[in-house]
């Protein structure tokens, strides 16, 4: 008998649960505890946002999976919500939220990156694994100690800085625009590892004969950075920024624990919106509602980058 | 115990790296030097890789000064609060460990008496064991001492069965996801890569419907029930970079051990998982700090007594008594241990970060 047929043999004598199609069997507990956290509580949200439901009925009468005794209101919340200027001015504060912070987190990991791997550094290995420390801290640790830095008083870290430079204090916390740029320091801080990650790593891409070339032909260094970097390294910072504006226009913590989206409710990024309205205004069904049309806008936004930015190709090869 | 082994030699081969450097610089030094006698080096070029090395210095310096303020804020012993004037010092004046002794309080194993009846008699075997001390906070003049120990627990009360309900399904998944063709496989996968991107808000955006469902079953403020919701947020992640790590053994062992005779289980018990260790290290490592940062949900979920570390940390910053000093030993403690794993984890998860295959 040859070996061939014997692996085939074998192959053969594999029990059912070995077929391929049977497989599927081995993903269904994950996929059945993910989908129990996550598309169930999404649908019961869904049937929520269409009822009155508050604390004081939703409880009422237990059960679980049902409206106790909240009744169906139809699209009343959503019309309610649309109506609503807070919740436009909440939209518009996170889309320009998305808008400064991709901005200012692009415009500093693409400088990191290029300082770091410039070849006159030396030692850029042990720079690069400082760079990425931030990225092990947890997060709410970095936004606790990102309110300390923006604390109103004297003694935060940006009134010494403001102080030592000259100008007086800022109330960080208090004002508007002043909180919202507070917000954008932190994310920038927050996300700049990751954006440095994915810059390096598609710096490191670019072949050298291509500079070597650009330099023979006279090009200086921002034409080279012009002409040869920055189209080498389009795709991947697309790509990423792609995916930190996702995490941007997701951004609770950082409005949440600085001042709960304040002063007045003005700085509310959707998420937060939503979340103070049914835990702290008790309004379930509104706060559903609000959720779930956060969501569309998410779903929309992933939708087109999917379809766009084909990012489903790379899963296909994974 | 492979691997134990495994991450000590890998520590070990930091720290001789680390140790190393100092040489190896100086033997660049000596070898820049010699150059620009010999006259191939000129004074210029010297002078450039200097300034862009020192530059380079200085912008890291600049972002990570935040973490060097709040350690020195921690040591500084000085006991303003939170919202107290004070300025800041590169070198506190009067370095202190007791805002440390504080957030830790008393570590003393109490004193116990053991006795061991003996079988079938009256005889009885008792030991008395000595109280011993690692640190008396009374001694460094803490009275209160921070709730961090409570906290500790009830992050491991919610982490340990998150870590090991999540790897029971994470996997044979990772497996299955690897090996095997079958129908869904890559809407499953494609899936879980997408859930990954959005997954935080999503999760924040469905609290309202998980909280009513807890509640209804009377499950909130039930730390096992967090932990199975962190279980479940921790699927996609995991499962797919268990995958990927999985995808790297070559298909050949498998097929050398099935001529050899081995049934399939044994296949994987024998091929798979022992070669894919370092995997299932990061992985499980990824699927502990899930519970053990989160803050939202265990906020939303879990009443004073039964915070985790995350909500304890946020809870001490609106308490206007607190000292900083205190608040940065409490949130440094919390933190360090995370990030010096994070960092060691960091390497098996760098070719997954760069996306080698998931750009088009």
């Amino acid at each position: 008998m040859s070996t061939t047929s014997r692996i085939a043999d074998r192959a053969a004598a594999i029990p059912a649960i070995e077929r391929e199609d049977v497989s599927l069997l081995l993903v269904l507990p994950g996929l059945f505890l993910f989908a129990a956290f996550m598309f169930f509580p999404m649908l019961y949200l869904l049937g929520i946002s269409f009822t009155n439901a508050r604390p004081s009925n939703l409880f009422a009468g237990g059960g679980f999976l049902t409206f106790g005794e909240a009744t169906f209101v139809g699209l009343q919340n959503y019309a309610a919500v649309l109506s609503d200027g807070k919740f436009w001015n909440s939209l518009g504060t996170t889309w320009l939220f998305v808008a400064t912070s991709l901005v200012l987190k692009i415009g500093l990991g693409l400088g990191v990156a290029l300082v770091v791997t410039n070849r006159r550094v030396r030692g850029a290995r042990y720079l690069r694994s400082l760079l990425i420390v931030p990225m092990g801290l947890p997060a709410i640790f970095t936004i606790t100690i990102w309110r300390g830095i923006f604390s109103s008083a004297q003694f935060g870290l940006a009134n010494q800085l403001l102080s030592w430079l000259g100008a007086g204090t800022v109330a960080w916390l208090n004002e508007r625009w002043a909180a919202f740029f507070a917000y954008n320091v932190t994310e920038m801080w927050l996300a700049y590892p990751f954006m440095v990650i994915i810059t390096v790593s598609a710096l490191q891409d670019v072949p050298k004969e291509l500079h070597e070339a650009a330099m023979v032909d006279g090009a200086g260094y921002f034409s080279r950075f012009l002409h040869v970097t920055l189209p080498s390294v389009k795709r991947p910072v697309l790509f990423a920024s792609i995916l930190t504006a996702a995490a941007s226009f997701q951004q609770f913590l950082i409005p949440y624990a600085f001042n709960e989206g304040g002063p007045a409710r003005l700085n509310e990024l959707i998420i937060v919106y939503g979340y103070r309205e049914a835990f702290q205004f008790s309004q379930y069904g509104q706060g559903a509602a609000i959720m779930l049309v956060a969501v569309a806008f998410i779903g929309a936004f992933m939708w087109l980058n999917v379809k766009k930015g084909r990012l489903a190709d790379g899963v296909d090869e994974a | 115990m492979s691997l134990v082994s495994l991450v000590a030699e890998k520590i070990a081969d930091d720290l001789r790296t680390l140790a190393n450097t100092p040489r190896e610089l100086a033997v660049e030094a000596r070898y820049t030097v010699r150059a620009y006698r010999r006259g191939e080096l000129s004074a210029l070029q010297i002078g450039r890789t200097a300034g862009a090395t020192a530059f380079a210095m200085l912008v890291v310096a600049l972002l990570l000064f935040p973490i060097y303020w709040i350690a020195m804020s921690a040591i500084s012993g000085t006991g303003g609060s939170v919202y107290a004037a004070g300025g800041f010092s590169f070198f506190p004046e009067n370095p202190s460990i007791q805002p440390f002794v504080w957030v830790l309080g008393d570590l003393i194993v109490p004193a116990l008496t053991i006795s061991l009846n003996v079988p079938f008699s009256d005889l009885a075997l008792v030991f008395n064991t000595p109280e011993i001390a690692f640190l008396d906070a009374s001694d460094h003049g803490v009275d209160n001492p921070s709730d961090f120990k409570q906290y500790f627990v009830n992050s491991v009360i919610v982490s340990v069965p998150t870590l090991i309900l999540a790897m029971c399904v994470i996997v044979p998944a990772a497996y299955a996801l690897s090996r095997r063709k079958f129908i869904m496989r890559r809407k499953v996968l494609f899936g879980y890569v997408l859930f990954t991107q959005v997954g935080g808000g999503l999760g924040i955006a469905s609290l309202i419907a998980l909280y009513a469902m807890f509640v209804q079953v009377g499950l909130n403020n039930n730390r096992l029930a967090l932990a199975a919701y962190y279980a479940a947020t921790a699927v996609p992640f995991n499962t797919w970079l268990l995958k990927t790590y999985m995808d790297g053994i070559p298909v050949s062992y498998e097929e050398a051990a099935l001529v050899d005779g081995a049934p399939p289980w044994r296949v994987v018990t024998e091929v798979i998982l022992p070669l894919s260790a370092a995997g299932l290290a990061t992985v499980t490592i990824f699927t502990f700090l899930t519970g053990w940062m989160e803050f939202v949900v265990a906020q939303t979920m879990l009443s004073a007594d039964k915070f985790t570390l995350p909500v304890g940390l946020f809870a001490l910053i609106d308490e206007y008594s607190i000292p900083w000093a205190r608040f940065s030993a409490f949130a440094l403690t919390f933190a360090s241990p995370v990030m010096l794993v994070y960092l060691f984890a960091q390497r098996y998860i760098e070719g997954g970060l760069s996306f080698s295959g998931m750009e088009g």
